[in-house]
């Protein structure tokens, strides 16, 4: 029997390490740049892309089919990832293993990360550029394109400040100046003068828009002038303007460490940069900023209500059955499903407080909705709700763990009950108090169901915190990872392109709450061993 | 406060050796204030946040209370009253959506207009059809925006009437548009009239008196749209179904329902014949001939009529019964016909001449008789509003958007009344009792919140919901408990410390990993690999067990020599090898045993082949899904499973040590040990370890979401989804408008989630707090 129960623990680790292990594999190979394998097909195998026999690609998964072939032995299929959407109208494809007739990893092949459609895997022909054609076999091409593909993206990175900053101020100042007309017309306030004097900055924004517009234009014109010539595995020769091009590399060439490189800059890429192709391609920066604000509101609301909390029910309340029965409510809070409060937070942030402030503030703008929908600023008071228990448990048991003896000698010296707490009491408890919040902001970080019913979106287009007066939103919308994770993987339109960003996402946000739950573990480690307490 | 005195004895001993200032030893004001005010703030603070928190209770019921709300209509109160209109019997009314502009259609032809906004302002519209003849049989129904009218000479005319509503300066005007959009010639005078219109498509049915007896027939007409404009209406089969009557009974009324492919005619002696056409087709077929009242002594029909949506007719008779039949199939039927489902409460009072009106928006209508009006629900079978007006009702709407009742009466005026009932679908029985709805061959248990089209009948039974709860609760618990508990056993018991340490934060780990991981993982991950293999599962979930019990007995078989290698406490961690083995030999075990026991016949090859994932559909007549409960179990149980670990495994280590050390001293074995002595004692934690992972599983949200398929089924399947509460939740309260039904509704699942947890929750803290002072004692 001791055998027995040992096996059902040894289960219940193994699952956890093969869950994390399958993560982090998952998580971290998209990074690693594989090589990209050659196929020669055999005739008539269905495999053959638009006839062509030949066909390139990472190989991603090796399985056995699941229709196996009536005669014995397991037949099994790699599939590959190759690219080139825009071309094929698929990413990936099923190819037999005995449909191949020959594997080679080519040196010339490219793999290029493009705008729009994917990657891109081919043999580059020749750059058209103004200045006449290079062909791929010459021996200024590498560095042409190397220059070429970087001028693109300095393009690139200053259109969209253009039409991100500078056109987003504008409209943002043009937005401000027709709310205030409305609200001078709503307040029956309005006078000649002032609607001459917004009509006349309306026309200086746009005509400042139409100058910044025309940049735009011309640089995108510009993006659109030289051409990347390239042949497909399948013997096709296409063409894409070099401006798309964001990164290329050949990934039969660079060495180990010209991978662990890549490795690196893939992951960088990651974290910094936003979404592309319904979140697909591209990084998480919005997502990873989104969480980390959203959990930096909840953690600034939910310390001092459950420290204050905690207080009063340890210093100040009569402990009796009453506050023994309030404890346990609140203990029990903690058990409660998270939805619930997401569906308390819809009800009551969203739509009462949210629409009752925008009757007030904000009539001009109904009826749009400014708090009176889901944003970030209800998301975080929501999650604060939901984890305000965990601090107020937490700290509870800290300031019970601080001797009496400490306590009453403060007393005795003539202190005052708030000096005594002020003093002696909280800073003692500290570490307990933030063991709490840490515990709080992992459960909030980690948590998805309650944010879908306040305010997380797919895509956001702008971040709760920005240049733009009064430089943080509220009220705005937010991407978080665990949504992310949501939606990749169950909305997208593309799921098994979407795959492995979900797995990077997935590992990032165990990662994320991991390290909180681990640095909370340790801090309540050092706590006990301070104030060998006996409560569990 | 107590400790003043101290702080005197210490100032006494003081002045006895010198004498300071004695308001040296009195604390500043500053202090003395802002200790006050903290005292203030902490307890006004702590009070507030723990009565938030409560709070968050009371706001969602108070959410939900609202759809309980019978209808509210004050029958002394019109908001809108027209002037007494012209002499004349008035035999058909109409209105707009708003009930603005309710035309009334005199017995002489000439329709008078009320305009309710301009103090009930009375205009007589300059249209006319009738061109001498004489009116005979008129039917309006409500939102099709046309009055038939039969005339003694024979016509029948399709009078089309629209509202356009103009805006200016805020305000709303409306003006009312009569055209004449089709006239059809039948031999004889017309008795009755029905109209029924889909798309470009009309019905006119018509009963005539002719000289061999009576006539039915029934006139197709269609609009061919040309270029230019809309088109006329040209007749394009005239079906003639008078062989269907009965010699010597009267036909009471016809009804044509809002497709246009069925026609039910009702006889004096209580018969009611559904005649039906499908599609295109132009021939009527008799499906079928009842008797809504043929249990009753006088089996007449006082009036019927269709429910919105065309799927139920609802008769009353003249004592007052009210019944609902609907169109389903039988098993046994090869086509729709009607049956009786529902039996409302009757009619108070004598019905003579009742009127009936349906709504265009939901399943309620209104009934009466005199000035008694009732207005009542199909769904939930409840009578929403029942009472008296000050007049006698001739003619009645329910306005478009249910929310007034516009009542023409017999003061020759349009009363408009205010009707707020937001939530008339809503009653205790419709959210956990058995309904019959419309089209379903019997009551059952259903929650449908949103259908394609607009006459949808919403689903709003919550016990498939719980049903759904329950079933993925028990799937992660059967699956967690015997790892988490045997785990908690092991760890407290038998581990040795050294590993205990690293053992628990793992768990704790376990813990914090996020639902919506989780739930992506047995989604994307694990369905699939699990689809292929149920049958390895199934070999490991055999094989583990029996290995171990082996293992175990072979080496109490063992000398002491060779058990000494396996240090106490160390167990599993040499069998995790073991483990490793079998699970490896179980997984490649199964296709073996899936080729031998789970074979289906291959329709196409007619050969056998092994598929597990066919097999148990033939075998066991239910679905098999991608998603299904067995990976909900086996992934939830990873959220519950370090729950219970560690408030079990905490309770058992608090087993005071005396306990288990007297034990041992008496001779009984390490398992003797914890099975019988230490386990008894911390069964109260063990029980509150259990209640607060049900807790979390009751409540989990994104696991659900994306590994189920979220059909809200009932059936114990482990191989088919199911929809819990709190993933309904999750899916639908994005899309539900504020404050309507279903808003409330899922509030309402909510509180069931609120209340579960919170409960079980309870119990569970309650036990664990008796236990730690059992401990005490012990």
């Amino acid at each position: 029997m001791v055998w027995f129960s040992g096996m059902w623990l040894g289960i219940g680790l193994l699952m956890i390490v093969t869950l994390l292990g399958v993560i982090v594999k998952n998580g971290l190979s998209i990074f690693w740049p594989s090589r990209v394998m050659e196929v020669e097909l055999v005739e008539g195998s269905p495999a053959a892309i638009q006839g062509a026999k030949v066909l390139a690609g990472e190989v991603r998964k090796i399985q056995e089919k699941s229709v196996q072939a009536e005669k014995g032995g397991t037949a099994r299929e790699k599939q590959l990832f190759v690219g080139n959407r825009d071309a094929f109208g698929f990413g990936f494809r099923y190819v037999d293993e005995s449909d191949i007739a020959k594997i080679s990893y080519p040196e010339g092949i490219v793999l290029a990360e493009r705008v729009e459609y994917g990657d891109l895997i081919g043999y580059p022909v020749s750059l058209k550029l103004a200045t006449g054609e290079v062909k791929a076999d010459s021996a200024d091409f590498t560095a042409l394109l190397e220059q070429t593909v970087g001028a693109g993206n300095a393009r690139r990175g200053e259109i969209e400040s253009i039409e991100k900053d500078q056109i987003g101020k504008i409209n943002h100042r043009m937005g401000v100046l027709r709310l205030s007309q409305r609200k001078a017309e709503l307040d029956g306030k309005i006078t000649e003068d002032y609607r001459t004097e917004i009509a006349a900055e309306l026309a200086e924004l746009q005509r400042r828009y139409e100058i910044l517009a025309g940049k735009a234009a011309a640089l995108r014109a510009e993006q659109k002038a030289g051409l990347f010539v390239y042949r497909l595995p399948t013997g096709i020769e296409r063409e894409i303007p070099a401006g798309d091009l964001m990164q290329y590399y050949y990934p039969n060439q660079i060495g180990f460490f010209g991978r662990v490189g890549h490795f690196f800059s893939e992951i960088w890429h990651f974290f910094s940069r936003e979404p592309r192709e319904a979140n697909t391609e591209g990084g998480v920066f919005p997502a990873i900023f989104g969480t980390f604000v959203m959990t930096l509101l909840m953690s600034v609301a939910v310390v001092p209500f459950g420290v204050i909390a905690a207080i009063y029910l340890r210093e100040y309340s009569k402990q009796g059955p009453l506050v023994r029965a309030v404890r346990i409510a609140v203990n029990n809070l903690a058990g409660v499903p998270s939805i619930v409060f997401g569906v308390f937070g819809l009800g009551f942030f969203v739509y009462f407080v949210g629409g009752s402030i925008d009757s007030l503030f904000f009539p001009e703008r109904l009826p749009t909705p400014t708090y009176g929908t889901g944003g970030i600023l209800w998301a975080a008071l929501t999650l604060a709700l939901m984890t305000v228990p965990v601090v107020i448990v937490s700290t509870e048991e800290a300031i019970a763990a601080v001797s009496r003896g400490a306590r009453e000698a403060s007393l005795a010296a003539g202190a005052s009950k708030w000096q005594t707490i002020q003093r002696i009491v909280l800073p003692a408890s500290v570490p307990g108090i933030i063991t709490g919040l840490v515990l709080a902001m992992a459960r909030g970080a980690g948590e998805v169901a309650p944010l879908m019913l306040v305010g997380v979106v797919k895509l956001a287009p702008t971040l709760p915190l920005d240049t733009v007066a009064p430089f943080i939103h509220l009220e705005r919308k937010f991407m978080h990872l665990g949504f992310h994770i949501y939606d990749l993987g169950f909305q997208s339109p593309d799921s098994e392109a979407a795959k492995p960003m979900v797995f990077a996402t997935t590992l990032l946000l165990i990662a994320l709450v991991v390290v909180l739950n681990a640095s909370a573990i340790l801090l309540r480690e050092k706590l006990r061993r301070r104030y060998a307490s006996s409560a569990f | 406060m107590k400790h003043q005195p101290s702080r005197r004895e210490s100032a006494a001993q003081a002045t006895a050796a010198h004498v300071p200032d004695p308001r040296r030893f009195e604390a500043s004001k500053r202090v003395l204030l802002i200790d006050a005010f903290m005292n203030r703030f902490i307890k006004v603070g702590g009070i507030g946040v723990v009565v938030a928190v409560i709070g968050i209770f009371v706001f969602i019921v108070s959410q939900v209370v609202p759809m309980f709300q019978s209808a509210r209509l004050d029958p002394t109160e019109a908001t809108g009253l027209g002037d007494v209109l012209p002499e004349g019997e008035y035999v058909a009314i109409a209105s707009d959506e708003w009930g603005e502009r309710p035309i009334a259609l005199r017995a002489d032809g000439r329709f008078l207009v009320t305009d309710l906004n301009a103090a009930g302002r009375v205009e007589e519209s300059g249209f006319q059809f009738l061109e001498g003849d004489t009116i005979s049989a008129v039917s309006a129904m409500p939102g099709s925006g046309v009055i038939t009218v039969g005339t003694a000479g024979g016509k029948v005319h399709l009078l089309d009437y629209t509202y356009e509503a103009s805006f200016s300066g805020g305000k709303r005007t409306v003006k009312e548009n009569l055209a004449k959009g089709y006239t059809g010639t039948f031999s004889g005078p017309v008795r009755r009239v029905a109209f029924g219109q889909s798309g470009a498509a009309r019905l006119v049915a018509a009963l005539t008196s002719a000289e061999g007896g009576d006539q039915l027939v029934v006139t197709l007409i269609e609009r061919k749209r040309s270029l230019v404009g809309s088109g006329t209406w040209k007749e394009t089969a005239s079906i003639d179904l008078s062989k269907t009557l009965r010699p010597g009974v009267p036909v009471n009324s016809l009804l044509v329902s809002d497709r246009a492919d069925t026609l039910i005619v009702v006889f004096a002696n209580g018969e009611v014949d559904y005649h039906f056409r499908a599609g295109n087709e132009t021939e009527f077929e008799l499906r079928q001939t009842f008797r809504p009242f043929a249990e009753m002594t006088n089996p007449v029909i006082a009036s019927a009529g269709f429910l919105f949506g065309d799927v139920s007719l609802v008769f009353l008779s003249p004592t007052g019964e009210n019944v609902v039949f609907s169109l389903y199939r039988t098993e046994e039927e090869p086509v729709r016909v009607f049956h009786p489902t529902k039996k409302l409460t009757p009619l108070a009072g004598k019905v003579t001449d009742p009127f009936y009106t349906k709504s265009q928006r939901n399943k309620a209508f209104l009934v009466g008789s005199g000035k008694r009006v009732s207005l009542r629900h199909a769904t939930t079978e409840k009578v929403r509003w029942e009472g008296d007006l000050p007049f006698e009702v001739r003619h009645a709407l329910i306005g478009a958007k249910y929310d007034s009742l516009l009542l023409f009466g017999d003061d020759q005026r349009f009363h408009r009344y205010a009707l707020d009932d937001p939530h008339p679908e809503v009653s205790l029985k419709a959210l956990f009792g058995k309904v019959w709805y419309e089209g379903s061959p019997e009551p059952k248990y259903e929650w449908q919140s949103t259908g394609g089209s607009d006459d949808f009948e919403p689903k709003l039974s919550l016990v498939p919901l719980i049903f759904g709860t329950l079933k993925g609760t028990f799937y992660a618990l059967l699956f967690a408990m015997p790892i988490a508990l045997f785990g908690a056993i092991y760890t407290s018991e038998f581990l040795h410390p050294r590993n205990k340490v690293y053992v628990k934060p793992v768990m704790e780990i376990m813990a914090s990993l996020p639902s919506v991981v989780l739930g992506f993982l047995a989604a994307l991950w694990l369905a699939p690999i699990l689809e292929q293999r149920v049958p390895s599962i199934l070999c490991i979930t055999i094989l583990l067990p029996a290995a171990s019990f082996l293992i175990g007995w072979l080496w109490s078989r063992q000398p002491q020599s060779i058990r000494k290698y396996v240090p106490a406490g160390r167990e599993f961690l040499y069998f995790l090898p073991i483990l490793l083995l079998i699970l490896f030999a179980g997984w490649h075990l199964g296709p073996v045993l899936e080729k031998v026991v789970f074979t289906v016949k291959d329709a196409a090859s007619g050969t056998r082949i092994g598929d597990f994932t066919r097999w148990w559909p033939s075998v066991t007549g239910t679905s098999y899904e991608q998603r299904n409960s067995l990976v909900v179990g086996f992934v939830m149980g990873f959220a519950v499973i370090p729950i219970i670990f560690t408030i079990a495994e905490d309770s058992l280590s608090n087993v005071p040590g005396a306990l288990r050390s007297g034990s041992l001293a008496l001779g009984a074995s390490r398992w003797q040990t914890a099975w019988r002595v230490v386990l008894p004692t911390a069964s109260a934690g063990i029980f509150s370890a259990l209640m607060i992972g049900l807790g979390r599983a009751v409540g989990e949200t994104m696991i659900v979401v994306m590994a189920t398929g979220n059909t809200p089924i009932m059936e114990w399947n482990v191989f088919s989804g199911m929809r819990t509460l709190s993933a309904n939740i999750a899916v639908e309260l994005p899309e539900a408008p504020h404050h309507g039904t279903l808003y409330r509704a899922l509030f309402l699942g909510a509180v069931a989630l609120f209340v579960m947890t919170f409960a079980v929750n309870t119990i569970a803290e309650v036990l664990r707090q008796h236990l730690r002072e059992r401990y005490k004692t012990v």
